[in-house]
């Protein structure tokens, strides 16, 4: 009771650096406790035989080692580069021209944003990923369609190992919210006079969208082509409930952090999870930085001086 | 004004730091389960009559599905913090003993603790790893065919007697077709192992043996006719084809719900959801045999057990729990045989007389399997099952898909399979 009306403890609370360091705390806290710690034990974990039931051994490269021979694991790297280097250029592309579209003046567009940054902000959820399944069953919505049309099809896209992968791409595509609205801001930094001027020069759309528009948004589709990028390495939940946890059929979907999962904590190999959470890590670094030294050729800054 | 408020908060905790401390030794146990709606509502009801009879007890139930339960149970495990009753199941047992994470119930069961008078060798064998037990049955399970008796006789077939070979399952599957339309689900596709188990056990092999370093047989024979028996019913037409038959994941979604396949593979404790998702009658029938069978393939699986941790501190109190979930019938009343049919025979007896239509024919069916038509369970699953499991439902699809040949598949699965296995070399 007395310590509250202590004027020096007053004072202490008072000072700048208190409430600072007060501030942060929470965040502090929880960054040791719930990624400092998880990440450097987990290196620890890679160089060891964990099977969470009992303390973990250290076993030097095995589980590295272990990878090269892992069919499984050669299949998942290949899926998730297929799913990646897919889904990420649609999803831009996509973003890109709904972002077009929005940026005109009209009444309704801050409607439209919103309704059209739907599907992301639910996108990564547990019921999307639900209903996407039931919509490409073989009784699922898209066959219908399709019966409509006058094609018949009684495929189950999400059975055939042909068509499987083009799902989990699809869903990708479709969430193309977040990238959509960095593309808008980056659209409307554009200065309106440069396309007055190329209209007078006598410029059509396509000679200003490739002249103008393009060069001026490479910074943006920069920074969205890394962000994506690792989204799209790490994609879990979608693989993981469209094939019912299994990356069936035949493995066609089995991305790398769904195999990474199953052998953690499915097949209780912790060490060789995590080992392949740093393979992961590293293949993510090399694209990353080969994105950003090719940079220098591609990205346009309007403030840098040649 | 705040310091009477903060006297009297003082006062309160200390007044009742006091009267729990006069009270009885309170004993709080924590037991885990995995799940569906029904099974939660009822274990919830018998710990609350539980709790009811004995004041000073506390439970603390921790409940998810079949899937988080494992990956949770393990960080548990990592954490040193097991419940003190964990449900536990035959794929993961032996590992969780040899870890040294479970209690041997042996005395518990020799000093009748845990009453287990008259019950047959063959329900509890299941809970024995090393010659001691580590888990008590909760009911008993065999893997069985549901089918649905209407399009059987709309196709002019008599139901299957329970000598019938696979030559005669492939000759009713066939003629239903032609009659009916309705087609055949693929061997077991949820979990493909089960029913090739069935077959393979016929030839006296078990599918994981004592050894765990490596499967249980080496002959791929049986294998090979596993596949090819599946790949000449997908030729005429009458196998559902893999892309919809692999799908499924409920009872809702299967074809036999939906009245595309006349049959599915399942546990006799599922009987009861696949009746209800198709809403119509279904009956029951054993597995077929293979040529020169040696023995019946099909066995009595505990569906799960309860097992006290090493870790628990309060191990008297849980072996005491145990006991009332096996024996009392009044708690049996409400649990209803939902985890396979209770062992007990005093609390079989009871359930036979009040349980459902449909339950009555997974009580009749498993009195007829324990009449010559079962043989002892193999020892339980190594650690890598998993794994091993992983790869012969994939080899499986693979076969389905027309990717390979069923004998290279059966060469690949031996191949992976104890290469997986081999790891167990390494741990002690």
């Amino acid at each position: 009771m007395g310590f509250l009306q202590n004027n020096r403890f007053r004072a202490l609370l008072a000072s700048d650096n208190v409430t600072g360091y007060l501030f942060i705390g929470p965040f502090v806290l929880g960054f040791l406790a719930f990624t400092l710690i998880p990440v450097l034990a987990s290196i620890y974990f890679s160089f060891s035989r964990y099977d969470l039931l009992s303390p973990p051994v250290f076993d030097g490269l095995r589980n590295f080692i272990a990878m090269f021979s892992d069919e499984n694991f050669w299949k998942s790297l290949t899926v998730t580069l297929h799913y990646a280097f897919v889904s990420v250029p649609l999803r831009l592309v996509f973003a890109l021209f709904v972002a077009m579209l929005f940026n005109r003046k009209s009444k309704l567009v801050g409607c439209y944003r919103t309704i059209y940054y739907l599907p992301s902000i639910i996108g990564g959820s547990i019921a999307v990923s639900v209903m996407w399944r039931r919509l490409f069953m073989a009784d699922g919505a898209v066959n219908s369609a399709l019966a409509l049309i006058g094609i018949k099809s009684d495929t189950s896209w999400i059975g055939n190992p042909k068509t499987a992968i083009w799902t989990l791409i699809i869903l990708a595509a479709w969430q193309f919210g977040s990238s959509m609205l960095i593309f808008l801001a980056g659209l409307k930094q554009i200065p309106g006079s440069l396309y007055e001027a190329a209209e007078i020069d006598g410029a059509n759309a396509f000679q200003k969208f490739f002249k103008i528009t393009i060069p001026h948004l490479t910074p943006v589709i920069f920074f969205n082509l890394v962000m994506q990028l690792i989204n799209g390495f790490t994609v879990f939940t979608q693989a993981f409930v469209i094939s019912g946890g299994s990356g069936d059929p035949m493995n066609s979907t089995l991305v790398y952090a769904l195999y990474l999962y199953r052998k953690a904590f499915e097949f209780y190999d912790m060490g060789y999870g995590c080992a392949m959470a740093w393979v992961l890590v590293l293949i993510l670094a090399v694209f990353t930085a080969l994105i950003f030294k090719s940079s220098s050729l591609w990205v346009y800054y309007e403030t840098k001086e040649d | 004004m705040r310091k009477v408020l903060l006297v009297l908060f003082v006062l309160v905790i200390a007044l009742s730091l006091t009267v729990s401390a006069l009270a009885a030794p309170k004993v709080t146990l924590r037991v885990a389960w995995w799940g569906n709606p029904t099974r939660d509502a009822r274990t919830q009801k018998v710990i609350e009559m539980y709790m009811a009879k004995n004041p000073n007890v506390t439970i603390e139930t921790e409940t998810t599905g079949w899937a988080g339960y494992w990956d949770k149970l393990a960080t548990q495990a990592a954490a040193n913090n097991l419940p003190d009753v964990i449900q536990q199941d035959y794929a993961y047992i032996t590992q969780y003993a040899q870890k040294n994470l479970l209690l041997d119930l042996t005395p518990a069961i020799k000093s009748k603790k845990i009453d287990l008078t008259g019950v047959s060798e063959n329900y509890l064998s299941g809970g024995k790893v090393k010659r001691k037990y580590y888990g008590i049955n909760l009911g008993t399970n065999a893997w069985c065919i549901v089918y649905d008796p209407a399009v059987l006789k709309k196709a002019g077939v008599a139901p299957p007697s329970p000598d019938w070979t696979w030559a005669d399952f492939e000759a009713l599957a066939t003629e239903i077709y032609k009659k009916t339309g309705v087609q055949t689900m693929p061997y077991s596709t949820v979990e493909p192992r089960v029913l090739f188990q069935n077959m393979l056990r016929q030839t006296g092999k078990p599918f994981f043996g004592a050894d765990v370093t490596k499967l249980g047989f080496n002959d791929t024979k049986v294998l090979i006719q596993f596949y090819e028996s599946q790949l000449r019913l997908l030729k005429s037409g009458v196998l559902i084809k893999p892309e919809t038959a692999f799908v499924t994941t409920t009872p809702q979604e299967s074809p036999f719900a939906k009245g595309q396949s006349w049959l599915e593979f399942v546990w006799s404790n599922q009987v009861v959801a696949f009746q209800a998702a198709a809403n119509r009658p279904v009956a029951l029938a054993l597995c077929p045999k293979i040529a020169n069978s040696k023995r019946p393939g099909t066995f009595f699986k505990p569906s799960m057990f309860f097992s006290v941790t090493r870790s628990s501190a309060n191990k008297e109190e849980a072996i005491k729990f145990i006991n009332y979930f096996m024996n009392d019938i009044e708690a049996n009343k409400v649990l209803l045989a939902e985890r396979g049919i209770p062992v007990v025979p005093k609390v079989r007896e009871v359930l036979q007389d009040m349980v459902d239509p449909v339950n009555k024919q997974v009580f009749e069916y498993i009195s007829m399997v324990g009449k010559g038509h079962v043989s002892p369970i193999d020892p339980p699953d190594p650690p890598g099952a998993g794994e091993v499991l992983k790869a012969f439902r994939n080899i499986d699809q693979e076969v389905l898909y027309g990717t390979i040949s069923p004998k290279d598949a059966a060469k690949k699965f031996l191949k992976q399979g104890n290469e997986i296995l081999a790891k167990n070399k390494n741990a002690k």
